[in-house]
């Protein structure tokens, strides 16, 4: 009863005391998960041959030569490698928001025959593991000369084939009432006007999400980049990165890490950026 | 709503055209990306191929082979133990603190982004040594461990342990559907929580009333792709156990597996077997979720 | 169906966009005069190889202006992950590091130029006959080596004086197996805790060799298939059994797993076993150690001609435009025979040719030199021929590693666990036959 009466009441010894308890709670946990990334950011800063011995969390020596070291390790700045990830990461987000928008609209909301076939072979596509899809695709793309460029990255982005992406808007659209579109339609929309007006306002947390999501999964992307990109000059970050421990000598790992700090830089940015506009259901609007 | 036969058809008629034109990227991704390299894997399953020669075609002899190997049979009991563990686990812990962080909590902006920061961390190369950090011999957990005076354990190189590492690792990644739990919070209307308030409803109630019905499309999607993901993980058993799917096969992932009889054993055939049956085994299990799904999912957008 | 003109535009404008975006990144060398060549040069390792390399090169591209080198350099596995799609796409580089275990198979798969022999730009002058003749696959000259290493034994000298101990002497029958074992086992019994005498280390696969080698057996043998039995093999894992449960190896757990992991077993170990060419950047890892290299330990009646070095191939694409053959020649050249290519290829192991070798040892550090005295040494003896690993068999030292598990972590006997890796293999090779 007391927890309904603070509820209603708003501030009051009780729930301070509660709030403070959940604060403490949760930043303990946090505290907890984010140990192993404190740890790398700290080991990056520990001279690199102690970085493995040394596994506390105050480094006993504090150097930048990590940084220093790594930012040239590879004969290029590694301002490049980060400007070649952002290329391929932001073509590859306005590619997934484009396609897949216009994919998932049709399948959500319009009706025509063959709806359920399509949308299964959508499905069917993310279930196939990479690594078999990996070799017929390359040789198609390799037999239309586009091996060491951007484009067998980014084509398929723009084809909507990110199908996690598309059924993630199906799933929003679906949760917009019907009765908005058939308002639009007694008004005389036809279906582009529909979805631009109507369905992709209201999509903004599907459309946040997947350029989220989009980053950060073609920021971290490794093993598509590796084999079409051969040249260290068109090197994505991650491609980069691995060229910085030889699995022989295990050497470079304070490099590997300063430099694996360094390029969480941008997607945390980012992120912190984008989840801003996670706003609050425009849905409610809607209905008025 | 009702509106004339003669004008729903000629509606759905429009509507099949406008839709043709809104798949058209779709179409031809589905065509050239993904279509193509599918039939050819398919075709490949039934050949031994190299990379280096032509495909030679041999029927079933993939198919066959797979029942009798025991690595195969390792991959699959593997790879089924992670998904059913550790998919519950991570959803669980996401839905947990997206209702958690949803509610006007201060500083609401800085705890989501620092419980997905693992997420960020969770794909790349430099997770594996750290991972190999925190549980290795001398390693963060064993040292957790001897402050309550338990004893050091072996994690990576215990065969019954190894996998639980890796287990911990996916939910400790649950940033990415955590983040589409709170999207799909975040459409959940107002107006449902203050009726219920008005009703006096207490927290636990709204959640189970209102929350958890409205969002069910958003479990729904996380289910499924979080199960297929899981099915299909590889970058984080393959860094970890340096690609061997050790110690003595217990992180030998399905995909894993795959990845070692095709790139390594260039056994390309083989590995294109491999992953048609789990293509029809994550089939089976995705129609089976979608069947399921008429009795608990709720959609705004039926009638 | 109406479709708002603006919104389409802008709507393909942005997909335009996009894929004008998709086409950053060729990177297409610009070929100025007809005469310029542009050779695409594919190794791996680690970044301070890539530089040492780069750098190397760029006194071969002063000496020939018209060629550009491109480099397409990963690290180990990367690269060969990368090298296999490239191969099934035919887009192989123009010159490229062979990986040991896929020399037999890109053989078969005719990647391979043959007969380098017959390139006029190609100087091998400085191999003997004989050298030239052990390159040969199938009697063809279609790869040559760049840099020879050979299994070591590699010892802590600060340990051992620690210790006050000293190891047999090299020339006594006390150099043995049984001898080393013995001479370990009673090391770490006085050892600080801790310290062990050696890593745990029965899948270094050049130690291994050695032993099957001077067993009279082989790891691979002219037939293309397992040069050994399951005793050769079962008498090497009962080597490490009798020091593992006697103590003097570290455990799986602290070394993380049969892989050994240098940076935490270098300062627990007296010694371990390893290729030659690592001491050079292993040693960097733990400089307030010394260490040293010696040769394997010998059997007492060790079957003749049982030394051996273990050689990283290269080759030129069988598939390379023909206009740039030439050009591909005066760079293999370059690689196998000029000064400036020593540094670089001292990270790989020793020069093969004898002039290179002898010329090695001015640029070399002291832990590079004891690599090339090893290597030098290896060179004197007479050497039974060596069989590259046949196709199929890209996965046998991952079935050595599970073997290892098997008998560690699983207990499973030495005589069955050894049947099981031997007819793995041959079943692996079986299948792509």
């Amino acid at each position: 009863m007391r927890k309904h009466d603070s509820l209603r009441a708003g501030r009051r010894p009780g729930v301070r005391v509660g709030s403070i308890v959940k604060h403490v709670l949760l930043a303990g946990f946090l505290l907890l998960m984010l140990y192993p990334l404190i740890w790398m950011v700290v080991s990056s800063f520990k001279p690199g041959d102690t970085v493995l011995t040394d596994t506390s969390l105050i480094p006993s020596q504090v150097t930048f030569e990590n940084y220093t070291s790594g930012w040239n390790a590879l004969n290029e700045p590694f301002t490049l490698f980060f400007f070649n990830s952002l290329v391929v990461s932001i073509g590859s987000i306005v590619g997934n928001l484009v396609s897949c928008t216009l994919a998932a609209f049709a399948l959500a909301r319009l009706n025509f025959r063959g709806k359920r076939l399509y949308f299964a072979i959508t499905l069917v596509s993310v279930m196939l593991p990479l690594h078999v899809l990996v070799v017929p695709q390359y040789i198609f793309f390799s037999s239309l000369g586009m091996v060491n460029t951007f484009f067998p990255l980014l084509l398929p982005k723009f084809l909507a084939t990110d199908a996690f992406f598309v059924f993630l808007m199906v799933q929003f659209i679906r949760t917009i009432p019907r009765e908005l579109d058939q308002a639009a339609w007694i008004d005389g929309a036809g279906p582009f006007r529909t979805f631009w007006s109507i369905i992709l306002p209201l999509m903004t947390p599907a459309l946040v999400t997947t350029t989220i999501f989009t980053f950060i999964w073609t920021w971290n992307d490794f093993f598509v980049p590796l084999i079409y990109l051969t040249s260290p000059k068109v090197y994505t970050l991650p491609v980069a990165l691995s060229t910085l421990v030889d699995s022989e000598t295990l050497d470079g790992i304070g490099t590997l890490f300063a430099m694996s700090v360094l390029s969480l830089v941008p997607v945390v940015l980012f992120f912190a950026f984008a989840q801003k506009h996670l706003v609050r259901g425009i849905a409610t609007t809607g209905l008025k | 709503m009702s509106v004339d036969v003669s004008s729903r058809r000629r509606k759905a008629a429009g509507q099949g055209k406008a839709a043709h034109v809104f798949l058209l990227p779709w179409l031809l991704g589905l065509v050239f990306i993904t279509a193509l390299p599918l039939v050819a894997s398919l075709y490949l399953s039934f050949t031994n191929y190299n990379l280096m020669s032509e495909p030679m075609f041999i029927g079933w002899d993939n198919f066959i082979r797979m029942v009798g190997d025991p690595r195969f049979m390792s991959a699959v009991a593997v790879t089924l133990r992670y998904v059913l563990i550790s998919v519950p686990l991570q959803l669980a812990f996401a839905l947990l603190l997206a209702v958690i962080l949803d509610r006007g909590l201060r500083g609401l902006s800085f705890y989501r982004g620092a419980f997905y920061l693992p997420s960020l961390l969770g794909a790349s190369v430099a997770v594996a040594i750290v991972w190999k950090e925190v549980f290795g011999h001398d390693g963060f957990v064993n040292q957790l461990l001897g402050l309550f005076g338990v004893e050091a354990v072996s994690w990576l190189q215990d065969p019954s342990r190894a996998l639980s590492t890796l287990i911990v690792l996916n939910v400790w990644t649950f940033g990415s559907p955590m983040i589409i739990f709170l999207a799909g919070l975040r459409q959940v209307p107002e107006e449902l929580y203050e009726a219920a308030k008005v009703d006096g409803a207490g927290q636990v109630r709204r959640f189970w009333n209102i929350t958890l019905p409205m969002i069910t499309p958003i479990v729904f999607f996380n289910l499924v792709l979080q199960t297929i993901g899981s099915f299909q993980s590889f970058t984080q058993a393959h860094v970890i156990s340096g690609g061997s799917g050790g110690p003595l096969d217990s992180t030998l992932f399905y995909t894993l597996y795959l990845y070692q009889q095709g790139f390594v054993g260039y056994k390309m055939g083989y590995a294109s077997a491999l992953a048609w049956v789990l293509l029809i085994f994550i089939g089976i299990v995705t129609a089976i979720h979608f069947l399921l799904a008429k009795y608990w999912v709720f959609y705004g957008d039926e009638n | 169906m109406n479709i708002d003109r603006r919104t389409f535009l802008a709507v393909s404008g942005l997909a335009g966009l996009g894929l004008g975006l998709a086409a950053c990144g060729v990177k297409q060398p610009s070929s100025g005069g007809s005469n310029d060549v542009s050779l695409r040069y594919g190794w791996w390792g680690n970044t301070i190889r890539q530089r040492t390399y780069e750098t190397a090169f760029e006194t071969f591209t002063t000496d020939h202006p018209h060629v550009t080198v491109q480099p397409e350099f990963a690290e180990y596995a990367a690269f060969q992950e990368r090298m296999t799609t490239q191969i099934a796409g035919r887009t192989a580089p123009d010159l490229f590091w062979i990986a040991s275990a896929q020399v037999l198979s890109y053989y078969k798969a005719g990647i391979y130029h043959d007969d380098l022999d017959k390139i006029e730009t190609l100087d091998l002058s400085n191999f003997t006959p004989e050298q030239l003749e052990s390159f040969k696959i199938d009697g063809k000259l279609n790869t040559v080596p760049l840099a020879v290493t050979a299994p070591v034994v590699r010892f802590n000298e600060t340990f051992l004086d620690e210790a006050g101990a000293t190891l047999p002497d090299e020339a006594s029958t006390g150099w043995s197996w049984d001898g080393l074992a013995e001479f370990l086992i009673d090391y770490t019994k006085d050892a600080p805790e801790g310290r062990v005498g050696i890593a745990h280390n029965a899948q270094q696969d050049l130690t291994f060799e050695s032993w099957l080698r001077q067993h009279g057996q082989q790891l691979w043998n002219e037939e293309g298939t397992v040069g050994f039995d399951a005793d050769g093999l079962g008498g090497w894992l009962e080597w490490w059994e009798k020091l593992r449960k006697a103590g003097a190896t570290l455990s799986l757990s602290e070394q993380e797993g049969p892989g050994m992991d240098w940076a935490l077993a270098g300062d627990k170990t007296l010694m371990t076993f390893g290729n030659a060419n690592h001491i050079a950047d292993h040693a960097k890892m733990f400089p307030d150690y010394t260490f040293q290299l010696r040769g394997m330990p010998v059997l007492p009646d060790a079957a003749a001609g049982y030394t051996f070095g273990f050689m990283n191939r290269l080759t030129i694409y069988s598939g390379i435009d023909p206009d740039l053959l030439a050009d591909a020649g005066r760079f293999l050249s370059f690689n196998l025979n000029h000064e400036a290519m020593l540094t670089p290829t001292l990270s790989l192991g020793a020069p093969v040719s004898g002039k290179q070798l002898e010329a090695a040892f001015d640029v070399a550090s002291a832990d590079e030199q004891k690599m090339l005295r090893i290597v030098q040494h290896n060179n004197a003896q007479e050497s039974k021929p060596r069989y590259e690993a046949p196709a199929g068999t890209g996965t046998w030292r991952d079935i050595m590693t599970r073997t290892i598990e098997e008998i560690v972590l699983g207990g499973m006997g030495v005589k069955e666990a050894s049947q099981k890796m031997i007819e793995g293999i041959q079943d692996e090779i079986a299948q792509v036959s």
